[in-house]
């Protein structure tokens, strides 16, 4: 059975061959260690992506630039450039992958993630629009757009599914949906003239490249409060990911508490696509990545591990972008496709394919 | 298992004797648009054909140089006309006509086959992989003077390689799907995204790399008929003449699986070995048809689907409907697009998203409830 039980409110016996977890020290310990190791990670990481490039720099000259006495090239290159856009990949990872957990568990669908959902889909073709035709969107409310078209394009596919768990309705649903509202982003393109068309389309690949602080402070905010509020949504998705009748008799109001959490992860991928564009495949992938690492899928360890996975992933798959082919740039949103794509198959094979024998 | 329209037979259903020896009256309680209509369907089958043949002269006749339908005639029936005439009914119009005809109908009978293997209506021909696919390495091989290739202006190998790419990127995702006797409906709808969004990436890169080939490439991607010669029928037809009457061939596999896997089993029918058949002319087909017009959505969804309302899924039935309809979609779409040209310049493909997105909003509603 593909369903992930956390069982703390089930007595464990009646789950004898599946893992039972139990919030214990061992495992808390455990966490923390992973937690730990995961941030050191983010921290070389992001060091990385602050040394490498053109101008090459090394440790020591970071030291300094952080004193205030380095080479004032090099100070520009990392405080403008280098530094916000690391900690641009930093944040939109985390909100991604945040936004992955909350669609897939309070779904119950290993496959729900804003690709899949039309949200990105949806959040671009509002972007599009506005680009495109000079819509009077002031900059600041760039995310409340996007934040317009993904909660749209999410709802009409949530609308049209009947049951919340079937995983290939759902892909089916979302990707009729998405191509349309593909189609319609390449009929707006192809109206525009070609200097806006070729900006946009680097942007629709989903980018970090020239993200400079004005980038990070749109995103800021909303992190900043989407994120605690993720965080904190722990409880209702471990009783969701029960089943909806269970849930209920445990005293969950449970559509209220869904649309409450689409909703906030929508709010996640809209900033992120409004900074970032739809950086494909961090938000469906990070989530299953983390619950083979914590042989868990209890909420209340998978969301914090999953923020930090994705920061990691997205930070990682930026610093390939940058310099693999360097002076030639991807759009990271290639990479994780590229990449993303194929390990989500990878490890949902298994998955799906016990499904479809229950059936 | 959710489906729509007319439910076909399903395990545990009272419905499942129905195809032969069953009254009319009792057959007409089935739904409408179901068996009911057994017997009139060789009338039907012919006002699709009929249909299709009126859209073809109709589209050659209409244009910004509108030629009356007794000159149109004329050139078809090889009588002297003008040498204007001549040309523009004959090389420009009809190969892009036909060429119409042969896409909508390997476009649909692709959807109406997809449709079979995932038992889900909403499945369509970009599922297979094999459109992305051919959209890029036709962008690929437009793009091919990046590194120093002069491509000649009337670019007659682009079909041929379009196709080899379809193929290959179908083939990935029929490998993904399990394969052979493996091929599982969950596993194959999954890889089918994965490839196309690789593909999709890939192409949008090639895209940003080669910005002064951009409108082109867009016509790729959303779905064009622009310009397309003889030169495009000549690479879709032998095709076709294949490809389609194996189509057609599957519908009784298709039907055994309309019945759900056990039953499908209990009659003698290799289930994972029946997908792979299906799945397998399901990309070919869609190979031929993206090989000339690009990657053009929607028909593959819109014509099973009405057509099922017509004839019931009964695929014996559903299959050769669903090709006709999916002619005249597109000849109707093309049309539509022509005679847009004035106002604004759309593909046929972005004609096709906007016909296709109340029908998809309708869908979605239905499937809703």
């Amino acid at each position: 059975m593909a369903m992930r039980v956390h069982a703390t409110d089930i007595p464990p016996e009646r789950h004898s061959n599946q893992h039972v977890y139990r919030w214990h020290a061992g495992l808390m310990v455990r966490a923390l260690l992973l937690g730990f190791c995961l941030l050191l990670a983010l921290g070389v990481l992001m060091l990385v992506g602050l040394m490498l490039g053109t101008p090459q720099l090394r440790l020591p000259d970071l030291f300094n630039i952080a004193q205030g006495n380095g080479d004032r090239v090099a100070t520009i290159v990392v405080s403008q450039l280098r530094l916000p856009r690391v900690v641009l990949g930093a944040l939109a990872g985390g909100m991604l992958a945040l936004a992955g957990v909350l669609m897939q568990d309070c779904m119950r669908n290993p496959l729900a993630g804003p690709e899949l959902l039309g949200v990105s889909n949806g959040a671009s073709l509002v972007m599009a629009l506005v680009v495109i035709f000079n819509l009077p969107v002031p900059w600041d409310l760039y995310p409340v757009a996007a934040l317009a078209g993904g909660v749209l394009a999410g709802g009409l596919v949530l609308f049209a599914m009947r049951t919340m768990a079937d995983p290939i309705r759902l892909v089916l649903t979302g990707v009729s949906v998405g191509a349309l509202l593909y189609a319609c982003i390449i009929a707006v393109i192809s109206l525009g003239d070609q200097n806006s068309v070729a900006l946009l389309y680097l942007y629709l690949l989903g980018s970090l490249a020239n993200r400079t602080w004005d980038y990070v402070n749109l995103v800021w905010p909303w992190a900043l409060v989407c994120v605690p509020c993720a965080l904190a949504m722990a409880r209702p998705l471990n009783l969701l990911q029960l089943g909806d009748d269970v849930a209920e008799g445990l005293g969950l109001h449970v559509v209220r508490w869904r649309l409450l959490i689409v909703t906030l992860s929508a709010a996640l991928v809209a900033a992120v696509v409004a900074a970032c564009g739809p950086v494909g495949y961090v938000a469906l992938v990070s989530p299953h990545i983390v619950r083979r690492i914590v042989r868990t899928s209890d909420a209340r360890q998978v969301l914090p591990v999953a923020m930090f996975t994705g920061s990691v992933l997205l930070v990682g798959a930026d610093l390939i972008a940058k310099n693999l082919f360097d002076p030639l740039e991807l759009p990271v949103g290639v990479w994780t496709t590229v990449i993303g794509g194929p390990l989500l198959l990878l490890l949902l094979r298994r998955q799906l394919s016990r499904r479809e024998e229950v059936r | 298992m959710a489906l729509v329209g007319p439910r076909p037979p399903s395990a545990g259903s009272p419905t499942v004797a129905v195809h032969r020896g069953v009254k009319g009256s009792q057959r007409a309680q089935v739904g409408w648009g179901g068996p009911a209509t057994h017997r009139y369907y060789p009338f039907v089958l012919a006002a699709g054909l009929v249909a299709v043949a009126v859209l073809l002269v109709a589209h050659v006749s209409i244009g910004t140089a509108g030629i009356p339908l007794e000159r149109v005639l004329d050139v078809l029936t090889g009588r002297q006309v003008d040498q204007v005439t001549y040309t523009i009914v004959y090389e420009l119009r009809l190969p892009r006509a036909l060429v119409a005809v042969l896409a909508g109908a390997m476009l649909a009978l692709a959807g109406a086959l997809l449709q079979s293997v995932t038992r889900n209506p909403l499945a369509e021909p970009d599922l297979t992989g094999a459109s992305t696919g051919g959209v890029l390495f036709a962008v690929l091989w437009l793009s091919r003077d990046m590194i120093g290739w002069n491509v000649a202006p009337p670019n007659v190998t682009v079909p041929a390689v379009a196709m080899v790419g379809s193929i290959l990127s179908g083939g990935v995702v029929y490998l993904l799907g399990g394969g052979g006797g493996n091929t599982d409906a969950a596993r194959l709808v999954l890889a089918g995204v994965m490839v196309s969004a690789i593909m999709r990436a890939l192409t949008s890169l090639v895209l940003l790399i080669n910005q002064n080939a951009i409108s082109g490439i867009l016509l790729w991607i959303v779905g064009s008929l622009n310009g397309r010669t003889w030169v495009h029928w000549d690479t879709v037809w032998p095709w076709a003449l294949i490809t389609i009457p194996a189509g057609l061939a599957c519908a009784g596999v298709a039907n055994a699986l309309h019945l759900g896997d056990d039953i499908a089993t209990a009659l003698g029918l290799r289930t994972g070995w029946a997908r792979a058949l299906l799945l397998f002319i399901a990309i070919l087909l869609t190979a031929g048809a993206v090989s000339v017009v690009g990657a053009l959505g929607f028909i593959g969804l819109i014509a099973p689907h009405l057509t099922r309302r017509v004839v019931g899924s009964d695929a014996r039935r559903l299959f050769p409907l669903s090709a006709l309809t999916g002619a005249c979609i597109l000849l109707l779409a093309d049309i539509l697009a022509r005679s847009l040209t004035r106002v604004v310049d759309l593909p046929v493909g972005a004609v096709m998203a906007l016909l296709g997105a109340p029908f998809l909003m309708y869908l979605l509603r239905r499937e809703s409830r």
